[in-house]
């Protein structure tokens, strides 16, 4: 049985029309207990599986800490928050209270939901951009091939590595030159520039979109443009959404670029918001900011907790297409 | 071997290009291919503009000096010369690297430790467990950042109770000596899961056929796992070495906002991007903050493209 997971599971990604997700569901199922040798054929002795059982449950634990411990203490007034202990519930309970002071402007500083507000344009903006940018040049690179295409697909993925935050410091002084400062567009154009993103689209197009449905097309009559978006866009979307929620969760996530160009509080992001809060915490003694920072960090990372449950699949295949040179 | 340089020399139609792919017809792709540059000219333009203009620029700025009498005048190196003997600025290159060459095994042992387990399948529940590791990537650095501090934190934090509880008394977290290995905790706690999930992939990947071969050898499972699995996810490793050394230069958020929570525990050199930060925003020395952005950026350029060249020479780059 052929092994070489990448064109297999990449293939089902397009045929997802065609089958129920119930049969795919059992499909895959069946197809990872292909894959998998029965444990009985190691020879393990009986304890073992338990003992591994137990280590994985231990390390769940770990992850799991700071999480309970931010639901826990999301429902507590700030004097709880330090006073009592940190994995039990404490009277009173004050969840709807500290949440409703994310609809306002606790310390003048600025309203959570803005922020809110703000960080999900942001993420659309540049992940839509982001994601439709890396689409054209993945298709470009993978299915033509143009004087110096090979050079430029190199020069493209040089930075393959590069975080953004590598170059916050120079995007600032270059954004003071030409006006990009306090402007949302200084964290949008930005974001398009996705070097990863460029490459697992090359990679994805190279094994989903066959070059002679393209020749078949062209003896037809169609035109680049549309063979472009009617043939090969609807075959790259599992691609497209990878791509899309890796751009997603970097700029909901990032905090570097807009802590330092971004002046003005109705402008921040959450993550610039929550910093500012919980080094306000420290020093101005409002018994409400501690509390706002513990159900702002709630909420901040429960849709994306939410999208990344809901769309799992697309995760694996992102990470699998990222690490496909493996 | 090169499908562009084929398509140069080349003069014979229906010519395929790279052996073992299956590309149409050769004069098919030429014919169209001109116009394959207007599909990849947006994102090229994207990129000169936000990613390349920027870094030239950094480097235009980080040759000169802006003084208080005198204006901006060009200094040459003077910039690089002054941050690279600036010993702030290496206490910080230092403290990231015993950052780096502590957390970056320990996090691949758990990572890849766990991954076998559950490649293997000798675990129970290994799905839900694949899924509550990965969860910390989708939580914000700010947020993690936050969590940790509260937990650790000196009087009340419930690690520090907890550390009282079994007889380490006058336990301090944010003390200078137990931050770091604070921070390493936090970042194990943060990446593990995703570095676990990309050997997890690369371990799936291994050809069943190979795995039975060593069994009906009477390998034992120590000696599958090490002698025939290892080997061939060792580009993986090498990519996730690679990937978190990067991470590592570029500590920041977490030091940060541990900051917020207790200044005096994190210097403002705390680590070259923190350097930088208060350099160039804290104080207003543009052309020097510069001269550090580009030597930090120039490494994590270099290091990006050593691992180009080196998927590259193993011949498993697209």
């Amino acid at each position: 049985m052929s092994t070489s997971a990448l064109p297999a599971r990449i293939g089902t990604g397009s045929e997802i029309g065609r089958e129920t997700r119930r049969e795919t569901r059992r499909r895959r199922r069946l197809e990872e207990e292909a894959r998998t040798i029965p444990i009985r054929t190691y020879g393990l002795r009986r304890g073992t599986v338990t003992i591994l059982t137990l280590l994985c449950a231990l390390f769940a634990v770990f992850i799991l800490i700071p999480i309970a411990w931010i639901a826990i203490n999301s429902t507590k007034t700030q004097s709880n928050i330090f006073e009592t202990f940190g994995f039990s519930f404490a009277r009173p309970f004050v969840f709807f209270h500290n949440f409703s002071l994310l609809f306002q402007n606790v310390d003048g500083y600025g309203t959570y939901t803005q922020w809110l507000a703000n960080t999900a344009l942001y993420a659309a903006l540049g992940g839509i951009g982001a994601t439709a940018l890396a689409a054209f040049a993945g298709y470009g690179f993978a299915r033509y091939h143009f004087r110096g295409s090979r050079a430029l697909f190199y020069f493209a993925i040089g930075a393959l590595l590069v975080p953004i935050s590598a170059i916050t410091l120079p995007l600032y002084l270059t954004y003071a030159k030409v006006h990009l400062i306090n402007s949302i567009w200084g964290i949008v154009l930005p974001s398009l520039v996705s070097p990863v993103g460029v490459y697992l689209m090359k990679v994805f197009v190279e094994v989903s979109v066959p070059t002679e449905l393209l020749d078949a097309a062209r003896i037809d009559g169609a035109g680049e443009v549309k063979i472009f978006f009617r043939l090969a866009l609807p075959l790259m979307v599992p691609g497209l959404m990878t791509v899309l929620l890796i751009s997603v969760v970097g700029i909901w996530n990032n905090y570097f670029l807009p802590l330092i160009i971004f002046s003005q509080n109705q402008l921040y992001p959450v993550t610039v918001g929550i910093g500012l809060w919980a080094q306000r915490a420290q020093n101005s003694g409002n018994a409400e900011l501690f509390p706002l920072v513990v159900v702002g960090g709630l909420v901040t990372m429960t849709p994306l907790i939410a999208l990344f449950l809901i769309l799992q699949r697309y995760w694996r295949s992102g990470l699998l297409l990222g690490s496909l040179a493996n | 071997m090169s499908s562009a340089a084929i398509q140069t020399t080349a003069r014979k139609p229906g010519q395929r290009s790279a052996p073992g792919r299956a590309y149409g017809p050769q004069s098919q792709q030429r014919r169209h291919g001109r116009q394959g540059l207007y599909f990849v000219v947006p994102f090229l333009v994207a990129y000169l503009m936000f990613m390349v203009a920027p870094l030239g620029y950094a480097i235009y700025t980080s040759l000169y000096t802006t003084k208080l009498i005198g204006g901006t005048v060009f200094s040459g190196a003077a910039n690089y010369t002054q941050t690279l003997t600036d010993g702030a600025f290496w206490s910080g290159v230092i403290r990231v690297i015993i950052f780096g060459v502590i957390q970056i095994p320990v996090m691949l042992v758990i990572a890849f430790f766990f991954a076998t387990i559950f490649d293997l399948g000798i675990a129970k529940f290994g799905r839900t467990f694949r899924t509550i590791f990965f969860i910390p990537f989708a939580i914000p650095a700010v947020v993690a950042g936050v969590m940790w501090a509260f937990l650790l934190e000196p009087q009340f934090g419930p690690f520090t109770h907890a550390a009282n509880a079994v007889g380490f008394h006058n336990v301090d977290f944010f003390s200078s000596n137990l931050m770091l290995p604070c921070i390493i905790v936090i970042a194990i706690w943060e990446w593990t899961g995703y570095n676990m999930v990309i050997l997890y992939t690369a371990l799936r990947s291994v050809p069943r056929d190979i795995v039975e071969a060593a069994i009906l050898d009477h390998a034992s499972l120590w000696t599958i796992i090490v002698r025939v699995k290892l080997p061939m996810v060792r580009p993986a490793i090498v990519l996730l070495v690679f990937l978190n050394s990067i991470g590592a230069l570029q500590l920041f958020t977490e030091p940060l906002i541990l900051q917020y929570f207790e200044p005096p525990a994190i210097s403002v050199n705390y680590t070259p991007v923190l350097y930088i930060y208060y350099t160039g925003i804290g104080d207003n020395e543009y052309n020097l903050a510069a001269a550090g952005a580009v030597i930090l950026g120039g490494v994590i350029v270099l290091i990006s493209v050593a691992s180009l060249a080196f998927r590259r020479r193993k011949g498993q780059l697209a």
